[in-house]
C-alpha cells in the first residue's frame, strides 16, 4: 500500500478498463540543519508546511543520495554521521517512473568515528572519510535504509583531511603529506576493496574537493583536476592541469552537473570556473562575480543553469551554456565572507521548480522561481536554518495494484 | 508526466515550429547529427553545401553519452538536427531543452518500419511507428495492458538498408525545408546514394544465401542487430538488451549460454561500442571462438575498416560469413 503525503499534488491522468489507476504525484521535500542546534528539520517544499524534526547530536552538514532516498547528517564536532530515510523513492519502468511517499524517518544507522569529513557516494555506495583515524567507513545504500549497519573499512596510512571514494570493486584514497601531515593530500592512490595499493599514486597537491558528474568523477588539486573514468579492468585517471591563461588560484569545492556533462568549481574568492572534462584546450571558462562567493548549486531539473549566491546578498542564475550570468536577484542582507569560514551564511538548494535559499541570521527560506527567476515567498524556520538539500520529483502511483 | 512523454512533447513543440528561414546561398547549412552513422547519411546527401558536427563520434556510444554545455551551444547554433528518434538518443531531451534551439529536430526513424524491443514481446512484431512518435502511443498502451515497458520500440532501424533509405529521404526533406535553393543538389545525391543503398542491400542478401540455414545462429554484445535479422535472417543473440546501459546479468548470461548450447550457435563477435569483456568470457565457456567485430550503433574512425555506413554493412555480413563458413 502505498501512502502519499497529504501535501503531495495528485492528478489524475488515466483510468482504465482495469482496476489499476495510474496518478501523476509531485512531491519535494528539504531537509534543513541548523547552524547551533543538533536537528535536522524536514519540510514539504510544496506547501511549507514542516512534517518533521529530527534530534541529532551536533550542527551537520548535510548530503543527499543520488537516489534521493536517503539523507545525511555529517556532524563533525559529534564525531557521527546520521542517515535519515527521505521517504520519497522511485522505481523507474521506462517508460515512466512510479513515485512512493512515506514518511521520513531517521534510518537507524550512525557511522561513528573521530571528526568525520568528506562524505562521497558513487554508484549507490557511500564512503565516509573521518580525518582523525584516516579511515574510511562504506556501506550502501540499501544496508542503511534495512537499518543494517554492514560497514566495511578501508585504511590509509596516516590521519588526514582525506577522501575516499567507493568505485565498483576499487575504491580511491586520498593519499596523506607524509612530511606535513597536517596539511591537505598530495594524491590519489586507486586500490582494491580492501584498501590494498594498486600501482603508485597519481600526483595532485593540496587535493581538496571532488564530485561526479554522468560516468567521470574529479578530483580538485592545485595543479588541476585528476579526472577518473572507467578503465579496462579499473579506474583510468588521468591529470587534466589549469590551463596557462588562468590567473592565480585553484579549485577547492567541486559540484557534477547534471543532465549536461560538467564541473563547477569555486577559483578564487569571487570566480567560478566551469570544467568540460573531456576536452584538453579551452577546458575551463572562468566567470567573474560582482562580490565575494558564499554558495553555490548546480540545477539537476533545467540543465542549462547553476547559481551562485554572493556576499551582496544576490542569488545569480548561471548559464552553463553561454558561460555567463543570466540574471541576479537580490534576496538578504549583505553576508559578509569576513569572519570564520563556517559562520551561518546562506545555502542554495533546488526542490523542482523552486530555488531554495537559507537565510540563517533572518530564520527564513527564500523561494524563487526557477523559471521566471523571481521571488515568490519565504518559509519560516526556527533556529538558524543552515545548510540545505531537497529530494523529490514526480511518478505515477497505481491505485488497486 | 514520464520522461519519454516530454521528450515527445518537447520534439513536437520544436518541429511544429515554422521550419527555420532558409539560409543565404553562399552559407552552408549548419546540422548537428547525434551520431557517426547519421553523418555519414547527411554528408551523403548535403555535400559540400552543409558543415555537420558529430555528437557522438566514430566508436562512440550513443546509449550512454552524456552531453556537454558545448554540445547544446552547437545545437542552438545549428539550422537542422538530425536524430534517430525511438529513445535511441537518451540525452535528447535534455540537450535540446538545455540548447534553447529553434532548428527543427527531425526524428529520421520516423515513418519506418519499426520493431518492437524484442525485450518486451519475446519477438519481433513488424509495426508501423505511430505518428507522431511511438513513444507516446507506447507509454499509453502499456498503461491499458497494465504492466510497464522498458523501451517500446528497438531503434537500431539503421540495420536495414530500406530504413537507411528512408533516413535519407527525410534527411533530404529536411534539407529542402530548411534551404530550398539546394533541394534539387540534396535530392539527386540522395538519388544517387538511394542506388548504392540497393547495391549494397542484395550484396547483403547474397552472401547470407552462401550461408546454411542451420549455421545462421550468431552470438553478440548488445541486442542491436534485430532488424538485420529480420531482413536477412541472420539470428543475434546478445547478453545485453536493446540500451547497452544497464550490464547483463549473471543469470541473464546463464541462460544465454544454455541458449547458445541449444541452438548451436555458430560464431560469437565482439562489438565496436561495447567492453568485449562479457563476450570473450562467452567465448570460452561455449568454446565459440571470436569471429571478430561488429559494429552496430556507430562506424569506426576513417582508418578503420568502417567508416562509411556502406563499409560498416559490408564489414559486418564480411565477417559475418567468415567466421561462420571459416573463410
Amino acid at each position: 500500500m502505498r501512502t502519499n503525503s497529504a501535501t503531495a499534488i495528485a492528478l489524475l491522468v488515466s483510468l482504465s478498463t482495469s482496476a489499476a489507476r495510474a496518478e501523476e504525484v509531485t512531491a519535494w521535500r528539504l531537509f534543513i540543519s541548523d547552524h547551533a542546534d543538533p536537528k535536522v528539520t524536514v519540510i514539504d517544499a510544496i506547501d511549507g508546511e514542516k512534517l518533521d524534526t529530527f534530534e541529532i547530536k551536533g550542527p551537520a552538514s548535510l548530503h543527499r543520495s543520488e537516489s534521493g532516498r536517503t539523507v545525511f547528517a555529517v556532524q563533525g564536532t559529534a564525531g557521527v554521521v546520521t542517515g535519515i530515510a527521505s521517504g520519497i523513492s522511485f522505481e523507474d519502468h521506462g517508460e515512466h517512473g512510479d513515485i512512493d511517499v512515506e514518511a521520513p524517518k531517521l534510518a537507524g544507522i550512525e557511522i561513528t568515528g573521530k571528526k568525520p569529513s568528506h562524505f562521497v557516494e558513487h554508484n549507490g555506495d557511500f564512503a565516509a572519510f573521518f580525518d582523525g583515524e584516516g579511515v574510511a567507513r562504506i556501506i550502501d545504500e540499501k544496508s542503511v535504509l534495512e537499518g543494517k549497519p554492514d560497514f566495511r573499512e578501508v585504511k590509509t596510512d596516516a590521519p588526514q583531511h582525506g577522501v575516499a571514494v567507493a568505485y565498483g570493486s576499487h575504491v580511491l584514497l586520498s593519499e596523506p603529506n607524509r612530511e606535513k601531515p597536517d596539511e591537505l593530500p598530495v594524491g590519489i592512490r586507486v586500490a582494491d576493496k580492501t584498501g590494498a595499493p594498486i600501482g603508485g599514486i597519481h600526483a595532485c597537491p593540496d587535493l581538496h574537493g571532488e564530485a561526479s558528474s554522468g560516468d567521470i568523477l574529479a578530483f580538485a588539486c592545485a595543479t588541476g583536476l585528476l579526472v577518473v573514468s572507467h578503465g579496462d579492468g579499473s579506474p583510468a585517471v588521468r591529470h587534466l592541469p589549469y590551463a596557462d591563461s588562468l590567473p592565480e588560484g585553484k579549485t577547492t569545492t567541486l559540484i557534477g552537473g547534471r543532465g549536461l556533462q560538467y564541473f563547477l568549481g569555486n577559483y578564487g574568492v569571487d570566480k567560478v570556473v566551469l570544467i568540460d572534462p573531456t576536452i584538453e584546450s579551452d577546458a575551463f571558462r572562468l566567470i567573474s562575480l560582482p562580490t565575494r562567493r558564499v554558495h553555490f548549486a548546480v540545477d539537476p531539473v533545467r540543465a542549462k543553469f547553476a547559481y551562485v549566491f554572493t556576499e551582496d546578498g544576490q542569488l545569480h542564475q548561471l548559464d552553463v551554456v553561454k558561460g555567463e550570468i543570466a540574471n541576479s536577484l537580490k534576496l538578504t542582507d549583505p553576508y559578509s565572507m569576513d569572519g570564520h569560514w563556517s559562520d551561518p551564511r546562506p545555502r542554495v538548494a533546488v526542490a523542482g521548480d523552486r530555488i531554495v535559499v537559507t537565510d540563517p541570521l533572518q530564520g527564513v527560506l527564500h523561494l524563487v522561481d526557477a523559471t521566471s527567476f523571481e521571488k515568490t515567498g519565504d518559509i519560516a524556520v526556527e533556529g538558524k536554518p543552515f545548510n540545505v538539500v531537497s529530494v523529490g520529483g514526480s511518478g505515477q502511483t497505481h491505485e488497486g495494484e | 508526466m514520464s520522461r519519454t512523454l516530454k521528450l515527445a512533447a518537447v520534439i513536437g513543440a520544436i518541429t511544429s515550429l515554422p521550419m527555420a528561414p532558409s539560409v543565404a546561398a553562399a552559407e552552408n547549412l549548419k546540422v548537428v547529427a547525434s551520431f557517426s552513422i547519421i553523418a555519414d547519411f547527411a554528408k551523403n546527401v548535403g555535400g559540400d553545401r552543409v558543415d555537420i558536427v558529430t555528437l557522438v563520434g566514430p566508436n562512440g556510444d550513443a546509449h550512454v553519452y552524456e552531453p556537454k554545455p558545448a554540445d547544446a551551444a552547437t545545437v542552438g547554433s545549428a539550422d537542422v538536427v538530425l536524430v534517430n528518434g525511438l529513445q535511441f538518443e537518451g540525452f535528447l531531451q535534455r540537450l535540446v531543452e538545455a540548447s534553447a534551439t529553434k532548428a527543427p529536430i527531425v526524428e529520421l526513424s520516423k515513418g519506418g518500419e519499426v520493431l518492437r524491443n524484442s525485450e518486451e514481446e519475446g519477438h519481433h512484431d513488424q509495426e508501423k511507428a505511430a505518428e507522431g512518435g511511438g513513444g507516446h502511443a507506447a507509454a499509453e498502451e502499456g498503461h491499458e495492458e497494465g504492466h510497464h515497458h522498458h523501451g517500446e520500440y528497438d531503434p537500431h532501424a539503421w540495420q536495414s538498408v530500406h530504413n537507411a533509405e528512408l533516413y535519407v529521404k527525410n534527411i533530404a526533406d529536411a534539407f529542402c525545408a530548411a534551404d530550398a535553393a539546394g533541394c534539387d543538389t540534396y535530392r539527386a545525391n540522395a538519388e544517387s546514394y538511394g542506388q548504392q543503398l540497393d547495391a549494397l542491400e542484395a550484396e547483403i542478401k547474397a552472401a547470407v544465401a552462401e550461408i546454411p540455414e542451420d549455421k545462421r545462429t550468431i552470438i553478440t554484445s548488445h541486442d542491436a542487430f534485430g532488424y538485420f535479422e529480420h531482413e536477412y535472417g541472420i539470428k543475434f543473440l546478445a547478453p545485453e538488451g536493446v540500451s547497452t546501459e544497464s550490464e547483463a546479468s549473471a543469470s541473464d548470461v546463464a541462460a544465454l549460454i544454455k541458449q547458445i548450447r541449444q541452438d548451436k550457435a555458430s560464431a560469437i563477435f565482439v562489438e565496436n561500442v561495447t567492453n568485449p569483456r562479457l563476450i570473450e568470457q562467452i567465448a570460452s565457456e561455449t568454446g565459440l571462438k571470436v569471429g571478430g567485430e561488429l559494429y552496430s550503433d556507430a562506424l569506426s574512425d576513417k582508418d578503420g575498416s568502417a567508416a562509411t555506413y556502406l563499409e560498416m554493412m559490408r564489414h559486418n555480413i564480411t565477417t559475418i560469413k567468415g567466421a561462420i563458413l571459416g573463410s
